[in-house]
């Protein structure tokens, strides 16, 4: 895959020390860190141990990315060891027998990681729109749904409206910038991830 | 693989695109922000390398329940938790700062000594990060851990 370049800018600035660059990094990949998490079956507070971990070593390195691209696969490498840790140490606390070590899930696949890729690009693009259009765009298939008559109360847009705006919406959505790294011809498999 | 050309697939996917976000809570994504005040401190990460629990035998300062071993590339934390303390040494010795910090940000410092001990005492609880300063200027976080 292709390095998005708005991520490119995101982790050069917040390796110079932007918080708010920073801030957006953490924004785009926690869904990513968090189901990792959740894969593992670990508890909320387990959770918040991993995700603050492995920020803490993205903050380490954040000089030494070379390929941003990479990112979403080395997070989930480095959450899912964190959660294999965090459950060792349990199984130490533990009666054997009473133990359950919970890795079944084993490594995230490719397939499951793509999915994330797909799902963290969709929502850059979203965050990209005109107000307008993700505000209609999150109040159709946010969760849960709005009803088009709520929708038509909250944006002031004939209930008429809604579906052309829908089609035109998703129109500049798929048009991103941020979706055509995903999007172009397909890259040889493995390029660009580690 | 959902469709992206078609609006049912884009819009399948943008649906579960954010079922995924709804569902990461507003914490866990404040506790990633908050990580960067170590990129402004410039510190190294040491990672909790080896956690002993219940080791036998018992010092002056009663009994040990749990060591804690925290590596970075020029120094180790070696920590021992005790029914009372948490008591600690820097290798190789030497004397700093060391800062205790809780999950809901409160902070407790200690001053390390010049063989590099240090104690907290009473016994803090649940989970923490250290952060040594050190008097040549060296600056370590450790791992996030539960005590």
């Amino acid at each position: 895959m292709r390095d998005d370049p708005a991520v490119v800018d995101l982790v050069h600035r917040a390796a110079g020390g932007d918080q708010a660059a920073w801030d957006a990094i953490v924004a785009r990949y926690a869904p990513l860190v968090w189901g990792i998490c959740r894969r593992h079956r670990l508890s909320d507070m387990d959770a918040d141990d991993v995700g603050a971990n492995v920020w803490l070593r993205l903050v380490e390195r954040l000089g030494t990315i070379k390929e941003p691209a990479a990112l979403p696969g080395w997070l989930a490498t480095t959450t899912r060891n964190e959660c294999l840790q965090v459950l060792r140490a349990k199984r130490r606390h533990v009666p054997v027998e009473n133990a359950e070590f919970r890795d079944e899930e084993g490594p995230p696949s490719d397939e499951w990681l793509l999915t994330q890729e797909r799902h963290i690009a969709l929502r850059a693009a979203l965050e990209s729109l005109s107000d307008r259009c993700r505000h209609l765009l999150t109040l159709l298939f946010g969760e849960p749904p709005t009803p088009y008559i709520a929708i038509s109360d909250s944006l002031g847009m004939p209930v008429g409206a809604i579906g052309p705006s829908r089609a035109r919406c998703l129109d500049a959505l798929r048009r991103s910038p941020a979706l055509t790294s995903l999007r172009d011809p397909a890259p040889a498999v493995g390029e660009g991830r580690s | 693989m959902n469709d992206w050309d078609t609006d049912e697939g884009l819009s399948a996917d943008l649906a579960e695109a954010l079922r995924a976000r709804a569902a990461v809570p507003d914490r866990f994504v404040r506790l990633g922000k908050e990580a960067f005040a170590w990129h402004t401190v410039d510190a190294e990460l040491a990672a909790l390398t080896i956690a002993e629990p219940e080791m036998a035998g018992s010092r002056a300062e009663g009994a040990v329940l749990r060591a804690l071993t925290f590596v970075a590339s020029r120094l180790t934390i070696e920590l021992e938790v005790t029914d009372t303390a948490l008591v600690g040494q820097i290798v190789p010795p030497q004397p700093g700062e060391l800062t205790l910090r809780r999950r809901d940000g409160s902070t407790r410092a200690v001053s390390v000594d010049a063989v590099g001990w240090f104690h907290l005492r009473p016994r803090p609880t649940g989970r923490f990060q250290l952060h040594l300063r050190t008097a040549d200027g060296m600056s370590v976080v450790t791992e996030w851990t539960e005590l």
